[in-house]
């Protein structure tokens, strides 16, 4: 059709910009030589980042660490407070609304300056538990958009019924609410995973040393100029990524909604 | 199971500034189908949440056998409701959204499964079990709402317009199967709607609102033939409303005179007689006819007596073909047709041959009715 | 009993947000008015030293700089982001092209900004290329200017700007434009004259999805950029906390970039507010 192929060109043209470079990014991972001059077929790349960086490693542990635990504390208080949100009024309503959606708004960097001068000003040394506690923040705001929008779809009269039917505020929270929302709550879950284990500007700012997760890491070795065992490092974890996303799928809905 | 009686006792509700119910009394006797009914805004709605806990009001009582229930939450209350939406638990099947309300009280689970089928049954929902509500179509949605609400044993029944989201057809089809449910398990029912077909066709007893009031409780041949005021004969079906000044009361015959009409006789039951003290000449008075009591025809009928019936010289308007029925819209004869001066008259096609001679737009015709058929609705001072 | 519940519900998050965020930004508030410490931190005194700084030509310039990659960036973004949306609200694959879109929107960040330092370096993949195709005898600097810093930008943040416009455009009833055009527009103006107006949100949250996390950029001139006309308020930000240890003008910085990505959010409040209101007006 003739009304669409305008669009329909620079659609897939930005399909060849997005790909294009993690193309060619995963294909040198397999090259020989440390440049970008291809001159033949190696692993080599990947057995050094396999066996030979063991501070990748103990970045990356530290990440899934750091991820797990933020976007679980994350998903547990943002579903509470996306359920009194949604479905209540009260006083300070619409000062947590504001204040919880914040972070999502300001650059990354002012949150992350915000924190450094906070944690030093509370004399908070341990970079991990910075860590998680700025991840925490961050994300929260995700979460409580992900768990509204998915609490959105349903009339406040399904609460009402519970009620009625005989069913305690804890009951209606436990048998009804949540059950309700778990679509949401997952998707926001792996959304918080996602957000933390991506994270490289506030986490920079927070940790000190000897406590990097692995973007920061990655920078460190980025900073110096072309490296292949980011190369190898990045089709590992495009593979990750790739599964995340197959297994994110049902939630797609809800991710696209914010 | 015998359905409990309900009092409501001086209920007064505000939102910020609207007042939603004003000294609101009914009286429902154990076991009925009662409507609550009137357009939206009325306060039938909010009356209901009130009986369900779900607004406390700020004056009143609400009495269920004689026990005040308005410190109970709604989880405490012995009455269910059927709401709007049917609001479903979307995550649970037909089954266990049935079950709900027995697995909170921790009944076994032979106890459960003999209710749930009890109920399913009941509503026609056998073999619907394992369906999630978002593979049921409205009907479903509405039999397993009413079969939820049923299965606690509730001792009233409140029913929040449930038929609203149905199709006109099937909303027909389900308004005969509530009131089979109603007749098989005695439970009182309350049921708002502002549909007055729906009312009419099936409560024991109405009470039509209007902002906030209760205008009228009376069965439905009371509300439909004898309308308490100008809004309940405007809003429970079509109604000719004509008003003038009283010219003459003799007996039960009362004389009105209207604008470009000239006298309308209206005669009064015996049972309006003890009110007919106000019914002096000179007051203002409107009258209401119903248009199926009106008949209409192309030329004079010659047998009309002058004393009882009320025939006018008419142009047609605008002719509605129903099918079943024809609507006229007639002005009178040399009339701009404002006013008191247009009148509906629907006619029944009870038969094709007897139907006559066609009437059509344009037609010169006359228009007649009776005097017993017209209803006085409202006398005031000038 | 409905109130006492909403709060506790919210109280966790709300608790959090405001020991760990709303805290902390109120402490950077003060710290710009106060003057530094010798060796970093900060002396209580009350200053307007930080904000005076702001006024040295320098500053001004990356101001200035820093505005103008924002922007660029964010036109750039948008004149990509809408005709894609467009493509993937109109057409039958829609879930699949979502799911295209996201694959490389959650790589890595910081790889997504690796993959173009190799590919654009001095020795990297299009400079080799080009050489061996003949068309270059030497190597072309493409990294470390501003429009490496645009291009890195747009890359990193294409994805934020197609989302809201897919789901704005996908709810747009496309009925619209044939009314439009079956009343007499050409396609472009029934676009223009009908579309635009309904997805506004859309193209208001696109945009400020892109310049907030643009303006405040620190990763990717800090990687890609470099030299006078790359270097933006991010990265002073982090110098003059990690390195200089001027802690009242990292603030006073960093309340700059607050107020001017405030601001913007506010002209979106508003202009959702009054567009609320104009649609209360008409119906009454």
């Amino acid at each position: 059709m003739k009304k669409s192929r305008f669009s329909k060109l620079v659609f897939f043209l930005t399909l060849v910009f997005l790909f294009m470079p993690l193309f060619v990014l995963a294909v040198y991972a397999f090259n020989e030589s440390k440049n970008m001059l291809w001159t033949g077929f190696s692993l080599v790349w990947f057995e050094r980042l396999f066996t030979g960086s063991r501070n990748i490693w103990r970045a990356f542990w530290n990440s899934i660490l750091i991820a797990l635990t933020s976007a679980a504390t994350a998903t547990v208080l943002g579903s509470l407070g996306a359920i009194g949100i949604n479905w209540y009024n009260f006083k300070l309503k619409k000062y947590v609304q504001t204040v919880s959606l914040l972070p999502l708004v300001l650059p990354e960097i002012i949150i992350g300056v915000s924190m450094l001068i906070f944690f030093v000003g509370i004399d908070l040394h341990l970079g991990l538990l910075r860590i998680y506690i700025a991840h925490t923040t961050f994300n929260l705001p995700f979460v409580l958009l992900v768990v509204i929008s998915r609490l959105d779809e349903f009339d406040f009269s399904i609460i009402e019924a519970a009620r009625d039917l005989g069913a305690r505020e804890h009951q209606t929270l436990l048998r009804i609410i949540i059950p309700m929302a778990m679509p949401g709550i997952i998707s926001a879950f792996l959304i918080a995973v996602t957000m933390s284990l991506e994270d490289f500007v506030i986490t920079s700012f927070v940790s000190g040393p000897g406590s990097s997760t692995l973007p920061v890491h990655i920078y460190s070795m980025i900073r110096t100029g072309v490296s292949p065992v980011v190369n190898a490092l990045s089709v590992v974890l495009l593979g990750g990524t790739i599964c995340l996303v197959f297994l994110m799928r049902p939630f797609f809905k809800y991710i696209a909604h914010e | 199971m015998n359905g409990s009686d309900v009092k409501i006792e001086g209920i007064d509700k505000h939102f910020g500034d609207f007042h939603a119910l004003r000294n609101v009394n009914i009286h429902i006797q154990g076991g009925e189908f009662f409507s609550l009914l009137g357009p939206s805004g009325c306060g039938k709605t909010t009356l209901l949440r009130i009986l369900a806990g779900f607004e406390s009001p700020a004056a009143g009582l609400v009495r269920i056998n004689g026990r005040n229930i308005l410190p109970l939450p709604p989880n405490k209350r012995h009455t269910n409701m059927i709401f709007q939406n049917y609001a479903l638990f979307p995550h649970l099947t037909v089954f266990e959204n049935v079950a709900f309300p027995l697995r909170l009280k921790k009944l076994g689970r032979r106890e459960i499964d003999a209710k749930v089928e009890e109920y399913l049954a009941l509503t026609k929902l056998a073999g619907q079990e394992y369906k999630k509500p978002a593979q049921l179509s409205g009907g479903q949605k509405q039999r397993v709402a009413i079969a939820r609400a049923l299965v606690n044993g509730p001792e009233v029944l409140l029913l929040d317009e449930p038929l609203s989201a149905l199709d006109a057809k099937l909303r027909q089809h389900m308004l005969i199967e509530l009131d089979t449910i109603h007749d098989k398990t005695g439970i009182t029912f309350i049921y708002v709607t502002h549909d007055q077909q729906e009312a009419l066709s099936v409560s024991d007893h109405i009470a039509v609102m209007n902002e906030g009031r209760i205008v009228q409780v009376g069965n439905p041949t009371e509300i439909y033939e004898s309308p308490a005021d100008v809004f309940v004969a405007n809003f429970i079906g079509e109604a000719n409303l004509f008003h003038g000044t009283i010219a003459s009361v003799e007996g039960e015959m009362v004389s009105v005179e209207v604008k470009n009409m000239g006298i309308l006789k209206v005669t009064m039951e015996p049972g309006d007689l003890e009110g007919m003290r106000d019914f002096q000449p000179g007051k203002q008075a409107s009258i209401t006819v119903r248009p199926e009591k009106i008949n209409i025809a192309l030329e004079k009928p010659p047998d009309l007596l002058q004393d009882v019936f009320n025939a006018f010289p008419c142009v047609v308007d605008e002719v509605i073909y129903n099918g079943f029925q024809s609507k006229f819209f007639v002005k009178l004869s040399g009339t701009g047709g404002n006013g008191n001066s247009a009148i509906k008259a629907f006619k029944q096609h009870m038969s094709y041959y007897s139907a006559g001679p066609e009437i059509n737009w344009k037609d010169r015709v006359w228009v007649w009715w009776k005097a017993d058929d017209a209803y006085l609705v409202e006398v005031h001072d000038a | 009993m409905k109130k006492n519940h909403g709060l506790l519900y919210t109280l966790p998050t709300g608790l959090w947000v405001t020991v760990f965020f709303l805290v902390p930004v109120i402490i950077v508030f003060l710290y710009s008015f106060l003057d530094r410490g010798e060796r970093g931190g900060i002396v209580w005194r009350f200053s307007l030293e930080a904000y005076r700084d702001m006024a040295s030509p320098t500053f001004l310039h990356i101001l200035v700089i820093t505005m103008l990659i924002s922007l660029a960036a964010t036109v750039l973004t948008l004149l990509v982001a809408l005709p894609c949306a467009y493509y993937m609200a109109r057409s039958k694959r829609k879930s699949l092209y979502l799911f295209l879109i996201i694959i490389p929107f959650l790589t890595n960040f910081l790889i997504r900004i690796y993959a173009w330092q190799a590919i654009l370096g001095n020795s990297g993949f299009l400079n080799n290329l080009l050489i061996r195709a003949g068309l270059i005898k030497n190597h072309i600097q493409f990294l470390y200017n501003e429009w490496a810093v645009i291009i890195v930008l747009v890359y990193s943040y294409l994805p934020y700007a197609i989302l809201p416009l897919y789901s704005t455009i996908e709810k747009f009833d496309f009925s619209l434009l044939e009314a439009a055009r079956d009343l007499g527009t050409s396609h472009p103006g029934s676009i223009l004259r009908v579309m635009v107006p309904n997805i506004r949100a859309g193209i208001v949250s696109a945009v400020l999805f892109t310049f907030i996390p643009t303006f405040g950029a620190y990763a990717v001139p800090k990687l890609v950029g470099g030299g006078k006309n790359s270097f933006m308020l991010g990265n002073i930000i982090a110098d003059e906390i990690l390195v200089n240890r001027n802690w009242p003008f990292a603030s006073a910085t960093s309340i700059l970039i607050t107020l001017v990505t405030t601001a913007a959010l506010g002209l979106y409040v508003l202009a959702n507010k009054s567009a609320a209101r104009a649609a209360q007006r008409k119906k009454t």
